[in-house]
C-alpha cells in the first residue's frame, strides 16, 4: 500500500498551530485569495484570534472534519490547506480547499491536493460520494475541479454580490465510481 | 400598510419555547415527518432538550435568524414553523426551512401559503435578493409546493442522501427578488 498522504508536487501535512496561524495570517491580507475562496466580507484578524480559531478546529472531533495542511514536496514549502466535513450517516463529505501562496497558482499545486482528498475521501474514510462549493468567477478552481472528475451539479443563480456584480454559486460533485473508473480501479 | 404575516389561511407567529416544545415533541415522535425535514438520523430528544435548543435559538433571533410559528388563522392551531437564516448579509441571501409537523395540515395547501408569507417577509421586509432551500428527492409534495410558490430548481446533488437503503438526490432551488417582485408585486419595489 502505497503512502496516500502523498502526491506528485505535494503532501498532507499537519502543522504547529503557530506556523498555521502565521500562514493564515498572511494569507488573509490577500484579498483576492479570500474573495475566491469565501463569500464573507473580506476582514483582518489579529493573529491572536486566528490563533484561537485554529486551535479550536484543532480540538474538533476529527469524525465531524478531517483538515491537512499542504506542503510542497521539492522544497517542503507550506501553502495552504484542504479538508473534508463528512456526514457519516449518508457518506457524503464537503471539501474545501485555498492555496495562499500565489507563486503556487494556477500549476497543479491544488489540483495534486485534491486529488489527495479525494483520494483520502473514498479509500480512507470509505465515503460514496464528495460536494463541494465554489463561486463561478473563480475560473481557474473550476478547472482544476474538472481534472480531477467532478461534474457540476447545481448553479445557484446571482448568489453572490461581487464588485458590483452578480454572480452564480457553483455545486459540484463526485461519487466514488465516477472516481473509480478514473482511477481504473474496480469496485 | 397590511399585516404582512398574515395570509388567508395561515399567520407566522412568534415562538413560545414552553408551548412549541411540546408540539416539537410530539411532531418528532413522527418519523416520517423528521425524514422529510431533514437529513439527520431519525432521533427523540427530550422535552427538556428541545426546549433549550429552542430557547437558544431564540437568542439568535432578529440578527441573522428569523423563526416564526406557523398558525391556522380558523382555530389558531400550532401546525408547524418556518425560517429565515441570513446567512450573509454582504450578499443579501437568505435560506429558509420550513416544517409542519401536524399530519392533518399536510396537502392541504397550508404550507404554501406559510412560504409565500416568509418570502414576502424576505422580500418587503429584510430586503434580501435571494432565498434558497434545498429539498430532498423524496419529497416530492414539498417539491410540488415550492415550485407553486415560484422557486426555480437550480441544482440537485446526486445521489446525496442514503435513506432505506438507496440513494435519492438532493435539490437545490432558489427565487430571485426580482421573479418574486413579478410574480406577486404590481408595483415594482
Amino acid at each position: 500500500m502505497k503512502d496516500i498522504y502523498r502526491g506528485k508536487l505535494v503532501r498532507l501535512a499537519v502543522e504547529a498551530p503557530e506556523v498555521m496561524t502565521k500562514a493564515h495570517a498572511r494569507w488573509e491580507r490577500d484579498t483576492e485569495f479570500h474573495r475566491l475562496a469565501d463569500g464573507d466580507p473580506a476582514q483582518l484578524w489579529s493573529e491572536k484570534k486566528i490563533r484561537e480559531w485554529i486551535e479550536k478546529e484543532m480540538e474538533d472531533d476529527p469524525l465531524r472534519a478531517l483538515r491537512f495542511s499542504i506542503r510542497t514536496l521539492n522544497d517542503d514549502k507550506l501553502i495552504g490547506f484542504v479538508g473534508l466535513r463528512p456526514d457519516w450517516i449518508h457518506a457524503d463529505a464537503w471539501i474545501g480547499i485555498g492555496i495562499g501562496e500565489r507563486e503556487y497558482w494556477g500549476k497543479g499545486y491544488g489540483t495534486d491536493a485534491m486529488r489527495l482528498i479525494v483520494q483520502y475521501a473514498f479509500l480512507e474514510a470509505n465515503l460514496r460520494r464528495v460536494t463541494l462549493g465554489l463561486h463561478s468567477y473563480n475560473a481557474r478552481a473550476l478547472k482544476s475541479y474538472e481534472k480531477v472528475g467532478f461534474k457540476l451539479e447545481g448553479v445557484l443563480r446571482s448568489d453572490t454580490l461581487r464588485e458590483g456584480r452578480r454572480t452564480d454559486g457553483i455545486y459540484m460533485g463526485l461519487l466514488r465510481e465516477e472516481w473509480q473508473a478514473l482511477q481504473g480501479v474496480a469496485a | 400598510m397590511k399585516d404582512i404575516l398574515k395570509g388567508q389561511w395561515v399567520k407566522l407567529a412568534a415562538t413560545d419555547p414552553e408551548e412549541a416544545s411540546k408540539s416539537f415533541v410530539r411532531w418528532q415522535s413522527d418519523s416520517e415527518f423528521k425524514r422529510l425535514l431533514d437529513s439527520g438520523a431519525v432521533g427523540l430528544n427530550s422535552t427538556k432538550a428541545i426546549k433549550e435548543f429552542i430557547e437558544k435559538e431564540s437568542d439568535q433571533a432578529g440578527t441573522n435568524l428569523f423563526w416564526f410559528v406557523i398558525r391556522s388563522l380558523e382555530d389558531d392551531r400550532l401546525l408547524g414553523d418556518v425560517l429565515l437564516d441570513v446567512g450573509r448579509w454582504n450578499m443579501r441571501e437568505g435560506f429558509v426551512g420550513i416544517g409542519l409537523g401536524d399530519r392533518d395540515f399536510w396537502g392541504k395547501g397550508y404550507g404554501t401559503e406559510a412560504m409565500q408569507l416568509i418570502l414576502q417577509f424576505a422580500f418587503t421586509e429584510v430586503n434580501l435578493r435571494r432565498v434558497s432551500l434545498n429539498v430532498f428527492e423524496y419529497n416530492p409534495r414539498a417539491i410540488r409546493s415550492y415550485e407553486k410558490v415560484g422557486f426555480q430548481h437550480e441544482g440537485r446533488l446526486r445521489g446525496a442522501l442514503l435513506r432505506e437503503g438507496r440513494r435519492w438526490d438532493m435539490l437545490f432551488m432558489g427565487i430571485l427578488r426580482e421573479e418574486w417582485t413579478a410574480r406577486y408585486l404590481t408595483t415594482s419595489i
